[in-house]
């Protein structure tokens, strides 16, 4: 592992160890499903075992019959909710499809989607009352394919679903939800000028974020219409929010607590058994805790989408990239909202091309409702564009980091989204790559080497923190973002520098809904961006508390105080004559001077810096099973300063072996029913760390001027290369260019089968 | 007062402003900006305030922030709203 630049700052840039650390190695961290509430009831969800069907009826009398069951909802327990877009289009919901994707009504939409619940004292009462449910389905056909779902003949989920963003507006309905399109330049103009045009087809299968913790919860509500919610999640806001807004409750009647989380990576940023849950709950006067199976997980909540798209570029013989085109078709699975957006604007944004134009389908299929997974969009379009930039680069003779740095975006290249690139970065991560040490040494047999690059815009937003100052001197810093990747020792280092006091004297924590100010997910790299911003302020407001207690003890005006290395000091000597007070003195203090010493800030945090990533592989092909070994991985990225280097290499590690799985094994495999035949880690296939050599991270820092400490976002990007620079070492070593993910044994053996593509 | 040069993606112009895209507009911050075009639009203020994502100079704000501060020729870009994971 590399080392960073040394750290103008005294504490940020360390790398202790991280708060949550003892006692999640001892296994004595709550997670959701650890939580025991008293009296509390077992709550099962009963999934439709068809990939489509019209539920034509549900008799839950025989099951609510049952001794020791307590309740049985179906969605008809559930508020109406309006059918209407809320909010930007990209994140519009439709609360009509939300509160359907949490329990079906007309119809079932995948197989695993939820169509009814039960509460009961114990499993085994709750497993025999499902077996009691009469459920009457009418099966349907149904599409899982993303290319097939757009088929005019295709058998559609919703009778009435007219593509939006088309003029003039169809007539006929189609599973297409949306259609976009960007553009800038004259697409046809720069394919004239160029010397070489390389258009492919490409598909990405749908993968699963594949946290290790399954979705949990315990729900009480209160008769007096109150309640709490303990779960696992990437923000208990939100969790609270949409708990709310589909049940019809106040906000404000509503708690939510953070759990510890294992591994979120964006599929946790929507509410699956929350609402049963609180429903449930509503109905018996009991607790009520749901706890996913990790079939439930893989059939029901959300992977990212499946895809196919269409990728061109030209390009002069001088490197030059005249034109980009990209049809992108992404599944949003069985409710409209795919990440396709994102796809479109970030497929060429690492890049100054003159000409470009996107157009992007949001297509339903027969799948569970895809979900926000690492930089939602940006890997799966990533993967086609960067195949094709290294065909180009091989077509003209040029080395692809070559090709990438003629044409890198840098601050004042237009995107494809309107506005200038504010920030630069990703030149640094190619000229990273084209440095280090094993760019140049020579490969063996059937080993070949890949490249490839990618873009993320990152987040900021609406955070929260609060400080506390404790009597003796130590600090308490409580947040709303919950720690998903080590913010909680990122969030204490800023404070400690901010204060100017050890690490080991702050403790930073996640706080519940009723004890900090809102804060969004934590997602979209926006954690340590905008939360920290949040945390600084509130510091530096403890600061400024502190000089006036200093000041009022010594007499003096607050101006005459100056906070230094963690004490207050004489401005000048004009001052007087004082010894520097400490946190501990000033705390000591507290009562006499005013009381606790504590200060919240909460921010909208803006000006955050994108995500620019470089990376390359080295793989070895077994040319008799097909088998892809990875040799060497070495991963560049921008990461603006690294709060916590350790955790920001951590990210970048984690984001590349998720894209290697995404790359060679990971896709779900459905049979001709529309079942899913793979919801188990057996046979989902993610990378195990026997799997893979060490992930080398590469952490090139440009810092981010509009955040106190530089940080831009680190946890996203890092997957947006790894598909194509697989896909590229793998077209090196054996001559062949796949397009299909993942790039698994047989397809590997079929291409070297098949000399002719 | 200086004058900002602001920008809507086809999509929203489509929707609210009768396909118009660019604008110049006398503002000091975000607030000046949205409260302009809502004049001129009735309505539009809101629809700006909740789906979009704003970029100032090329700097992208998630939320569109009253207090964002413009200077001479600042270019404004109104664009969809982003999600991460």
């Amino acid at each position: 592992m590399n080392d960073v630049a040394p750290s103008r700052y005294k504490f940020v840039g360390t790398r202790p160890i991280r708060p949550d650390g003892v006692p999640k190695v001892t296994g004595k961290a709550m997670y959701a499903a650890d939580l025991a509430m008293p009296g509390a009831l077992y709550g099962m969800i009963i999934r439709s075992p068809h990939a489509h069907a019209r539920i034509k009826s549900i008799n839950t009398e025989k099951a609510k019959a049952l001794p020791g069951v307590k309740a049985v909802i179906t969605g008809a327990d559930f508020p109406n909710h309006k059918f209407e877009y809320i909010g930007p289009e990209r994140v519009a919901v439709n609360f009509w499809h939300v509160s359907r994707n949490v329990m079906a009504k007309e119809k079932a939409l995948y197989d695993g989607h939820a169509v009814a619940a039960i509460a009961a004292i114990s499993k085994s009462v709750a497993e025999e009352a499902a077996e009691l449910l009469e459920i009457d389905y009418e099966v349907l056909p149904h599409a899982i394919d993303v290319d097939d779902a757009m088929k005019e003949d295709a058998p559609l989920l919703f009778e009435d679903m007219i593509t939006r963003g088309v003029e003039p507006t169809p007539t006929k309905p189609s599973n297409i939800s949306k259609k976009l399109e960007f553009a800038i330049g004259d697409v046809e103009k720069g394919f004239a000028e160029a010397d070489v045009v390389i258009e492919k087809d490409f598909k990405t299968a749908a993968v699963h974020q594949g946290y290790i913790e399954p979705h949990a919860c315990s729900v009480r509500m209160d008769p007096d219409g109150q309640g709490e919610i303990w779960s696992s999640s990437q923000g208990h806001f939100v969790v609270r929010a949409l708990t709310a807004k589909l049940l019809d409750i106040p906000v404000g009647n509503l708690r939510a607590m953070p759990a510890e989380i294992g591994g979120g990576f964006g599929g946790k940023t929507v509410v699956y058994v929350e609402p049963v849950a609180a429903l449930l709950s509503q109905k018996t006067g009991r607790a009520v805790k749901i706890t996913m199976s990790r079939d439930e997980v893989f059939k029901a909540t959300g992977p990212t989408s499946g895809a196919s798209m269409t990728v061109k570029i030209g390009v002069k013989k001088d490197g030059t990239i005249t034109a980009a085109q990209g049809v992108f078709r992404y599944q949003a699975g069985a409710f409209p909202g795919s990440p396709v957006m994102n796809g479109c604007l970030c497929a060429f944004a690492p890049y100054e091309i003159e000409n470009q134009h996107t157009i992007g389908y949001d297509v339903v299929c027969n799948r569970p409702k895809a979900a926000a997974y690492r930089a939602p969009g940006s890997p799966i379009s990533a993967f086609g564009v960067e195949s094709v930039l290294d065909m180009c680069a091989k077509k003209i003779g040029m080395d692809p980091v070559e090709l990438r740095l003629k044409n890198a975006a840098k601050p004042g290249t237009p995107m494809i989204y309107g506005p200038k690139l504010a920030h630069g970065g990703y030149i640094e991560t190619l000229e990273a790559v084209k440095n280090h040490p094993s760019y140049q040494t020579k490969l063996g047999p059937n080993q070949g080497r890949g490249v490839a690059s990618g873009y993320w815009f990152n987040g900021g937003g609406e955070s929260s923190a609060t400080i506390q100052v404790n009597a003796d001197g130590t600090i308490t810093v409580a947040t709303g973002s919950v720690d998903v990747g080590g913010s909680r020792a990122s969030m204490a280092l800023m404070a400690a520098e901010t204060f100017g006091v050890p690490y080991e004297n702050v403790r930073a924590i996640v706080a519940d809904t009723a004890s900090v100010g809102y804060t969004h997910v934590t997602g979209g790299s926006r954690v340590t961006f905008a939360t920290g911003t949040a945390v600084v302020d509130a510091a530096k407001k403890a600061i400024d508390e502190l000089r006036s207690r200093a000041a009022m003890i010594w007499d003096v005006d607050v101006e005459g105080v100056v906070w230094e290395e963690g004490a207050a000091r004489p401005a000048s000597s004009n001052v007087g004559d004082f010894q520097p007070m400490s946190l501990k003195e000033l705390a000591g203090k507290a009562a006499v001077t005013g009381g606790p010493i504590t200060t919240a800030a909460s921010v909208n945090a803006g000006g955050q810096a994108p995500g620019f990533a470089t990376q390359f592989c080295d793989v070895e092909v077994d040319p008799e099973t097909g088998k892809v070994t990875i040799l060497r991985f070495v991963a560049a990225q921008d990461v603006g300063t690294a709060i916590h280097p350790a955790y920001v290499e951590g990210q970048v590690q984690g984001g590349v072996v998720q894209g290697i799985g995404w790359a060679l094994n990971e896709e779900y495999i459905y049979n001709q029913k529309g079942q899913l035949d793979n919801a188990g880690f057996l046979d989902y296939r993610c990378p195990v760390a026997s799997d893979l050599p060490m992930i080398e991270a590469l952490l090139v820092e440009v810092p981010n001027p509009v955040h106190p400490y530089g940080a831009k976002g680190v946890g996203e990007v890092c997957i947006c290369p790894p598909m194509a620079a697989v896909g590229n070492a793998i077209a090196n070593a054996i001559g062949r260019r796949l397009t299909e993910l993942p790039m698994s044994p047989p397809k590997i053996r079929a291409a070297l089968d098949h000399s002719n593509d | 007062m200086p004058t900002a040069q602001v920008n809507l993606t086809s999509g929203f112009s489509r929707r609210y402003t009768g396909g118009r895209r660019e604008f110049e507009i006398e503002a000091k911050s975000l607030r000046d900006v949205i409260k302009a075009l809502d004049k001129m639009y009735p309505g539009l203020g809101e629809h700006l305030e909740t789906e979009t994502t704003v970029a100032i100079d090329g700097a992208i704000h998630d939320e569109p922030g009253y207090f964002q501060k413009l200077r001479e020729g600042s270019e404004v870009f109104f664009i969809p709203k982003l999600e991460g994971g």
